[in-house]
């Protein structure tokens, strides 16, 4: 056996061996949750918990992640809750504008553009939050927009984001996108086949077993159905533990 | 002889852990590969002392990160009838140590043919988590009634102990110590003691992430123990969708079938037992 | 015995300060630039990017044939199988996508606002050479910032049909086939085996779409629904839309 190092006390600095280095403060956390939207023939879905959290703690069992952006549109967001509350304050401020501007509201459309805009100009140093917006398009037909953090974009029949993501999504897959059901006819074109009950029903599920396996998923979840005249909320008590 | 293809501590039959793969762990670790998550149990165990004996408790979720891997396990495990011990930490070592200690001690009592005492499996405990620094992930809630009455110990990964009259260990310990804290009188009636056990549980499993599920509980007295395996389920699922969901034959595609009887099989005959040998006269 | 490569730099008096060792590494390293990962620790692993993509263009006798795959992945896991890949900048310009979807699809928009300004100034329509030129631009100087594109700009000019590679390190390359992405291997395979200047319109799509149908299959990251899209004298036109799995069982059928 053969020993090259000397002998030192084990509190003994080593010399040189560590280089410069910088502490600094660290803007991000992670809040949990689950947000998810589907669009109908004639109405949306959006849903969210209401659980925020970080770490082991529950910071509040009532935080809604949803926010009604004009008469028929809702944006639902997780992530970060420090950007997610500059993000939802920065949108709201530029609805008024356009309205003030244009004396009508921004269609849902326009408002998806925007929100990929906003998103895009935080690209290095992004909002640490994800977006799905969800509304009624020009032809009446539910619409769902679903985001990535820094504006990427796409319309989509379903969607899913947060903490419960990796347990839900396969669900929608197969319940609303019809996937791997070799019999089953396929959703129409921009929206799901089911009907407002149904559809409600899956999702209300969907959040029920997140919660049981999601540790950030819980104590409420709250509804709302978009339809032409307008977004009804509605709440579910989840469990809280 | 040695096998000389055995690492030398299992051809001396040592046992204990085969650290032979640290290093290149490390090395992987370092090349962004990261280990196998465990199961833990994130957890709240609490314990506290009674006028006539101990009540422990403990909530039932076992995690993986942030995925709740089991809703309703036992925290709760066995070392003899009249000493329990509650687990938290990685399942495996909280189970695997309490198995073992709990095997030594009923050696131990045959040996004696004495009624074994909780200070002896405390000290089984802590020799064991010492010698092993902390690499054993198991934080414990030792409680026993035996020939000096009752007792309650706490048990920490590195080997070292406290004996305190109400203790809690686990990621739900600080909400669970809150009620303690709040609630705790010097003897107690057992009624009380389960009520305040049963209060710091929920603490525990309402406001720790890392706890959930039901409420385990355990007297143990100078006649014996209580099991009260999930005396509150406050945490069934509230909501399922009406009819379910059904999938009719075909919805998986068939690609190929093919169909092979039974009797075509090659059957080994030589390493089946003759009946004749089974018969026991 | 002393030589060149013994000498450092003499920096500071007291040479044993952190910054003092630091100093020699400044003065050799490259210029630093600003990471936006140094910045947020730990933002790279939550700010999802369509990373695993195959993505193909190339020029024969009828004009541009350009085919991608829908798959976005965040790891080993399937972040979408529907994005689309093709980027519609204009009815004669289209770009393709790889790496950072956001990246693509926000300068491409970007680009397409550029090209109707080229248009409404030089009332004419902007060559792809100029296009792909304009966006070479913006990622050369956003180098080193950390965008994540690669792209193919493809078009119809004055001067018959176009394709030019531009990418965030700000190359800009014209050539008459690319793939790129994780998969390019693999459809580069097919399509080098499989190409000829002078196909036939339907021999062309055909074979973009084995091409990136063999991406498919053989690269994890690469998936979901198979692209093709045609460009000639009149502009881009959707040619079809399939599911890899279809395209599976069509090929296996073939093949049998």
């Amino acid at each position: 056996m053969s020993c090259t190092e000397p002998l030192r006390l084990s509190a003994a600095p080593k010399a040189g061996v560590r280089g410069p280095h910088e502490r600094r403060f660290n803007p991000y956390d992670h809040n949990g949750g689950t947000v998810l939207a589907v669009a109908g023939t004639n109405f949306a879905i959006v849903a969210g918990d209401t659980r925020m959290s970080s770490g082991f703690n529950i910071l509040s069992r009532n935080q809604s992640k949803l926010l009604q952006l004009t008469a028929t549109t809702v944006l639902a967001t997780g992530g970060f809750r420090g950007d997610v509350s500059t993000l939802q304050k920065l949108l709201k401020a530029k609805l008024v504008e356009y309205e003030h501007k244009h004396g009508e509201p921004m269609k849902v459309h326009a408002i998806a553009q925007m929100l990929a805009n906003t998103l895009y100009g935080r690209r290095f140093f992004p909002y640490y939050t994800w977006n799905i917006l969800s509304g009624m398009d020009e032809n009446g037909v539910g619409c769902v927009y679903s985001y990535d953090p820094v504006g990427n974009y796409e319309r989509v029949r379903v969607n899913v984001t947060g903490s419960g993501e990796p347990l839900i999504q396969p669900l929608l897959d197969n319940q609303f996108e019809r996937q791997h059901q070799q019999l089953a006819s396929k959703p129409p074109p921009l929206s799901v086949g089911q009907d407002l009950a149904e559809a409600t029903a899956i999702v209300k599920d969907a959040f029920y077993s997140a919660g049981e396996r999601d540790i950030y998923t819980g104590d409420t979840m709250e509804v709302c159905v978009i339809t032409k005249d307008g977004v009804k909320l509605e709440s579910f008590e989840l469990n809280v533990d | 002889m040695l096998p000389s293809s055995a690492p030398l501590h299992e051809a001396l039959g040592l046992g204990g852990f085969n650290f032979d793969n640290t290093r290149r762990n490390q090395v992987l670790g370092a090349q962004g590969v990261a280990a196998p998550r465990v199961k833990k149990t994130g957890t709240t165990i609490v314990g506290v002392v009674y006028k006539d004996g101990v009540v422990l408790g403990a909530d039932t979720r076992a995690t993986e990160g942030e995925t709740v891997c089991d809703k309703n396990c036992e925290k709760i495990h066995y070392i003899a009838d009249n000493i329990w011990c509650c687990g938290a930490g990685t399942s495996a070592d909280t189970e695997a140590t309490t198995q073992l200690v709990s095997s030594q001690i009923e050696l131990h009592r045959l040996a004696t043919g004495k009624a074994p005492r909780t200070i002896t499996a405390l000290t089984m405990l802590k020799r064991k988590l010492f010698q092993y620094q902390g690499n054993i992930s198991a934080a414990l809630v030792l409680g026993g009634f035996d020939c000096n009455g009752p007792s309650l110990y706490t048990v920490y990964p590195h080997g070292s102990t406290d004996s305190l009259p109400y203790v809690t260990m686990g990621s739900g310990s600080l909400a669970a110590m809150a009620v303690f804290e709040a609630e705790y009188k010097d003897a107690m009636s057992v009624e009380e003691a389960k009520a305040l056990v049963q209060a710091a549980i929920m603490s525990g499993i309402n406001n720790d992430l890392g706890s959930g599920g039901s409420v385990d509980m355990l007297v143990i007295n100078k006649d014996g123990n209580t099991v009260l395996r999930n005396v509150v389920r406050p945490n069934e699922r509230k909501f399922r969708k009406a009819g379910g969901y059904s999938f009719p034959k075909g919805t998986a595609k068939v690609l190929t079938q093919t169909f092979t009887p039974l009797s075509s099989l090659p059957i080994d005959v030589t390493t089946t037992r003759s009946p004749a040998a089974m018969e026991v006269g | 015995m002393a030589s060149a490569l013994d000498y450092t730099l003499p920096v500071g008096a007291h040479g044993t300060g952190a910054a003092d060792r630091l100093a020699p590494q400044l003065l050799d390293a490259a210029p630093m630039l600003p990471d936006p990962s140094e910045r947020c620790p730990g933002v790279e692993k939550h700010v999802r990017m369509l990373h695993g993509t195959t993505t193909l263009a190339f020029k024969y006798q009828g004009g541009v044939v350009v085919a991608v795959d829908s798959r976005a992945s965040a790891g080993a896991y399937i972040a979408s199988q529907t994005v689309k890949k093709v980027i519609e900048i204009n009815p004669f310009l289209l770009g393709t996508m790889a790496g950072g979807a956001a990246d693509c699809s926000y300068w491409e928009r970007y680009l397409g606002m550029r090209c109707r300004m080229f248009e409404l100034d030089q009332k004419k329509r902007i060559s792809v050479a100029a296009a792909s030129k304009i966006l070479s631009n913006i990622t050369h100087s956003y180098k080193g910032y950390g965008l994540s594109m690669g792209t193919m700009i493809c078009g119809w000019d004055e001067s018959g049909p176009q394709i030019y590679y531009v990418d965030s390190d700000g190359d800009r390359l014209h050539h008459h086939l690319f793939s790129v992405g994780s998969g390019s291997t693999f459809a580069y395979g097919v399509l080098d085996t499989g190409y000829r200047y002078d196909l036939t319109k339907d021999e062309a799509l055909a074979l973009a779409q084995r091409s990136i149908f063999a991406a498919t299959y053989r690269d994890a990251y690469s998936g979901g629904t198979v692209r093709v899209y045609h460009i000639d004298q009149k502009g881009w036109q959707r040619m079809s839309e399939t599911d890899s799995m279809e395209l599976y069982f069509k090929f296996r059928q073939e093949k049998a």
